[in-house]
């Protein structure tokens, strides 16, 4: 078999066992890998609840991981998030899913609950659960440091120790797997770390193919602004957004009650190269090269954190968000979630934290203490606790990202059926909306939106699965995705059939919710959407949201996708009928 | 939706790509609808529902080129691969189905074939092309294959010459009939462009349109730049230069905002030739003459570089021209197009388009592109000529 390795490694910390398992073959065919063979390995084990010794933590690399294939050096982390309920997945980068794969591994599949703190060892053909000693109550660096002889390193911080809802695990080199609170569920396992290293090599095929193929998917990042153009994210990371985000008048700020941050100059791409010397950072093989690292290594905030932590709680001081995200990244915590609750609660009391406040309640909430025991459940609880449920912006839970779904219309549509919660990542509709890729579309048009919604949701379940980065297809497409997965595996892929197979994907993560109790009612934005609008300027005008267009467009969706007028689904024997 | 289907029907009657009565465009939302010529309506609809994307236009070419690739191309063969940058970057190869292969009902086939490139050309029917997730960009991929089409057809014709019975007398129709003359006369510009912001946009506007209007281009292909002090207007990414109001990016000079990630993927190149050559204003479009004879060199069959389009170090000419190779975006063609384009004025990159400036405004630019590519229009027919 080229391309997977076809083992899976079981891991009992109940009892202490490590196995290595075969994945059936017609399996890793149907969902590739990543999201897909995670979210099909949850199938016994949806309704558990996220705390439960049982529930199953799994990491998945995809098929053409090992290769050099441009951006899919990458993992996907799946189980069931303590912050939405929703199965939830989450996809990183770094070395650690390129030494997985070198340790003959498609997914390594944790489930019990260890007696004390531990780690996870994995070494080659060899795996072992050793005594974590000092390193619970550590922060990330500390862990990461102490365990790099071993090879690449995830790990939690106090945040998932702690069970806070939207801890993050964090990969050694800075990526992290974040939003959904998947750090907590690892903690809740006493499962401090895991390492890996390999030796192993992922075959290829047709090498003459691949060649072709890779070739053909550098030209295109080359045609690409948002790639390679000297203003884009190779150049500048993920901040390169800000400006944009801030003339396009969609910029959250102040907890979404306006959408223009005028000071967001200071934390704009450019601002950060100039203030911290940003140089280039990424994952491992990657071309692109979008992450920026201080010139003293210290790994520096993506968009949506420097927005969260900037506008969304009023503060302009660029290095106070440089500091605020250093600390999320040792305590372990996701960055959107904790500005976005901090930003709740700011508003809920009637003044947003100064950066100050803003690390003494981030350390709070990481060990739960003082205000943080309450914040460390999330903007949705925690405004509901303080009598103030419309405050928290968030769908499902999870607080949105730096989009403001006033000012793209297929976002605000995208939020709401996206399967983990309020989340940029699914459908990605910024891509077009807003960056023209892989055509323009008018951002303030729900027309057409229900089906190009869910086309992206397939495209990118199907992305999550191979497992590549989302940036890749700024300007590469399934065309040139599929020649390069048919040309390692020897298995023929088109776009059309990996679109199907994220389909499958989807639905199944769609059904897993519904079985819990998720259905049309959930699939709602916050009030302040359709009643406020945003800040006007440079000729836009954000107006509210059209609830009643909203709706309908949220039906045609539904119908599209096969679904009741509540969202759910009409045969209760869904899944039997998947591979 | 129904509007954009009107729309884009309108367009390729008005760039004349299609055959008027020949079009049709499916596209589908909660429903699925498709709309013009009946037959083909049918096939589109019948095709767009077995494929997970939004549109798919089905017309016949204005032109039987496609239709001689596949009568010229080999038995067995399934596939043309046209050289130029449009095919290369975008399309990879073009498939098509013989006459034979579509006996009942089409569809079936050519959503298979669909599903892995973005157009295909079916003997007897024409162009189809899927657009996964506006109607837009069905039309973008239909004119990418008709551009491909149209210049691999010529560049076949001048090294095969004429092979099929009818091809001679179709090739002498489209010469004398489809093409017109082209001209700059009667556009107006404005001779010298000030630093007003709202005249600028006007005038990249207004030009963007022209080039279409006249032929020059076809509407996706290209973009357009003005340098205004510490800014460079240009236009955005994707977008069709007959429709730029509200498409144009303000970049600082210095970097100093990013807000023009959006902008052209030649935004690097425009700023090399402004800081090279002091020009006010730059075009940039793919005329296909002009990507035709691009592609032409005597040295090919000695010469050990096989990769041309990026790899070839020579400046060639062609009427005084220079012709070098560079890859789009972050390629090599901001590179090798600024030390070239100040003595001329114009500039050919190796099978994708020409570059021509304007030191006061527009005026210069476009008949600049006008000459280069009327010059490689008679300089192709004098090879074809001399050829036969």
């Amino acid at each position: 078999m080229f391309g997977w390795t076809g083992k899976l490694l079981h891991v009992d910390l109940t009892s202490g066992t490590c196995e290595r398992r075969e994945i059936p073959t017609e399996i890793l065919h149907a969902y590739l890998g990543g999201r897909g063979l995670g979210v099909r390995l949850m199938r016994e084990y949806f309704r558990l609840d996220p705390f439960d010794p049982q529930m199953p933590l799994i990491f998945a690399v995809g098929p053409l991981c090992g290769t050099n294939s441009p951006t899919a050096a990458r993992l996907a982390c799946v189980s069931r998030s303590p912050l939405t309920g929703t199965i939830y997945d989450c996809s990183a980068g770094g070395r650690f899913a390129w030494r997985l794969k070198a340790a003959g591994l498609d997914a390594v599949f944790i489930t019990g609950k260890s007696v004390k703190p531990s780690v996870l060892s994995i070494d080659g053909d060899r795996a072992e659960i050793v005594a974590a000693g000092e390193l619970w109550g550590k922060g990330v660096r500390e862990t990461v440091a102490a365990l790099k002889e071993r090879g690449s390193v995830t790990a939690i911080g106090p945040a998932g120790e702690n069970g806070v809802l939207f801890a993050n695990i964090m990969m050694g080199e800075g990526n992290s797997i974040g939003r959904g609170g998947l750090g907590a569920v690892m903690g809740a396992k006493l499962l401090k770390a895991i390492t890996v290293q390999g030796e192993g090599t992922t075959g290829t095929a047709d090498r003459e193919r691949f060649d072709a193929a890779r070739a053909d998917v550098m030209r295109l990042f080359r045609a690409s602004p948002v790639i390679f153009g000297e203003l884009g994210i190779a150049e500048y990371g993920t901040p390169a957004l800000v400006d944009l985000m801030a003339q396009r008048r969609m910029a959250p700020t102040e907890n979404f009650k306006s959408t223009f941050f005028a000071q967001s100059a200071n934390y704009s791409g450019p601002a950060i190269r100039k203030e911290c010397g940003a140089r280039k950072e990424g994952c491992y093989g990657c071309p692109i090269q979008c992450k920026k690292a201080s010139a003293k290594g210290e790994p520096l905030p993506e968009y949506e954190t420097v927005n969260h932590f900037g506008a969304l709680n009023g503060i302009s001081d660029l290095h106070a968000i440089v500091k605020a995200n250093t600390l999320c990244n040792e305590l372990g915590l996701d960055t959107i979630s904790a500005a976005a609750t901090l930003s709740a609660f700011g508003e809920a009391r009637g003044r947003f934290p100064d950066p100050a406040e803003v690390d003494r309640l981030l350390s709070d909430i990481a060990f739960r203490r003082g205000d943080g025991e309450l914040l460390s459940l999330g903007s949705r609880r925690a405004a509901e606790s303080l009598g103030k449920a419309g405050l928290s912006m968030s769908v499902k839970s999870l607080e949105l990202p730096a989009y403001d779904p006033r000012g793209a219309y297929g976002m605000a549509l995208a939020y709401v059926t996206s399967n983990r919660g309020g989340c940029h990542l699914r459908a990605y509709p910024i891509s077009h909306e807003i960056l023209r890729k892989p055509v323009p579309t008018d951002r303030f048009s729900f027309s057409g939106k229900a089906r190009i919604i869910k086309i992206a949701e397939d495209v990118n379940a199907a992305v999550d699965s191979l497992v590549a980065c989302k940036f890749a297809f700024f300007g590469a497409t399934l065309e040139e995705y599929g020649e390069l997965l048919s040309a390692v595996t020897g298995v023929e892929y088109g776009p059309e059939q990996l679109k199907e197979i994220g389909e499958r994907i989807y639905l199944t993560e769609r059904f897993y919710n519904c079985a819990n109790g998720f259905s049309m009612k959930d699939d709602l934005l916050p009030e302040r959407f359709y009643t406020e609008p945003g800040s006007a300027g440079e000729g836009i005008e954000i107006p509210p949201l059209d609830r009643g267009r909203f709706q309908e467009e949220l039906q045609k969706y539904y119908r599209i996708r096969g679904l009741t007028p509540d969202g759910t689904f009409a045969d209760a024997s869904f899944l039997q009928k998947l591979p | 939706m129904k509007d954009q289907i009107e729309k884009y029907i309108g367009k390729l009657l008005a760039d004349r790509s299609a055959a008027p009565g020949a079009i049709a465009i499916a596209a589908q939302d909660d429903v699925l609808i498709a709309s013009g010529n009946p037959e083909l309506a049918k096939l589109a609809g019948n095709t767009l529902s077995r494929l997970n994307s939004l549109a798919l236009v089905v017309a016949r070419p204005s032109l039987p080129f496609a239709e001689f690739l596949i009568k010229r191309a080999g038995k067995g063969e399934s596939f043309i691969l046209p050289q130029d940058t449009e095919t290369r970057t975008f399309l990879h190869d073009i498939p098509f189905l013989r006459r034979e292969e579509v006996s009942g009902d089409a569809a079936p086939e050519l959503a298979r074939l669909l599903g892995s490139r973005k157009g295909v050309i079916v003997e007897g029917v024409g162009i189809v092309a899927v657009g996964a997730i506006t109607v837009e960009q069905a039309f973008i991929n239909y004119s990418s294959v008709f551009h491909s089409t149209f210049v691999k057809y010529l560049q076949d014709l001048l090294s095969e010459g004429f092979k099929l019975p009818g091809e001679r007398e179709a090739f002498e129709s489209f010469k004398n009939e489809w093409l017109r003359p082209l001209s700059a006369e009667g556009l107006h510009f404005r001779d010298s462009l000030s630093l007003n912001k709202e005249e600028i946009l006007d005038e990249i506007e207004r030009v963007g349109r022209y080039t279409v209007e006249r032929g020059l281009v076809d509407s996706f292909f290209g973009n357009i730049s003005a340098q205004a002090g510490e800014l460079i207007y240009i236009s955005q990414t994707a977008a069709s230069l007959d429709e730029l109001r509200g498409c144009i990016d303000p970049v600082p000079a210095d970097n100093s905002s990013t807000t023009g990630i959006t902008a052209s993927s030649e935004l690097l190149a425009h700023r090399k030739i402004f800081e090279e050559t002091g020009a006010r204003v730059i075009l940039h479009g793919h005329p296909k003459f002009a990507v035709i004879m691009s592609m032409l060199c005597d040295r090919k069959k000695e010469c050990a570089i096989k990769d041309c389009w990026k790899e070839c170090p020579h400046v060639r000419d062609l009427g005084g021209t220079p012709v070098v190779a560079g890859e789009i975006g972050a390629g090599g063609l901001a590179k090798r197009v600024p030390p070239v384009i100040g003595a001329s004025g114009s500039a050919i990159v190796y099978g994708h388009g020409v570059f021509t400036l304007g030191r006061t405004g527009f005026a210069e630019a476009f008949k600049s592109m006008v000459d280069v590519e009327n010059f490689c229009r008679e300089e192709y027919f004098r090879q074809l000529e001399t050829k036969a």
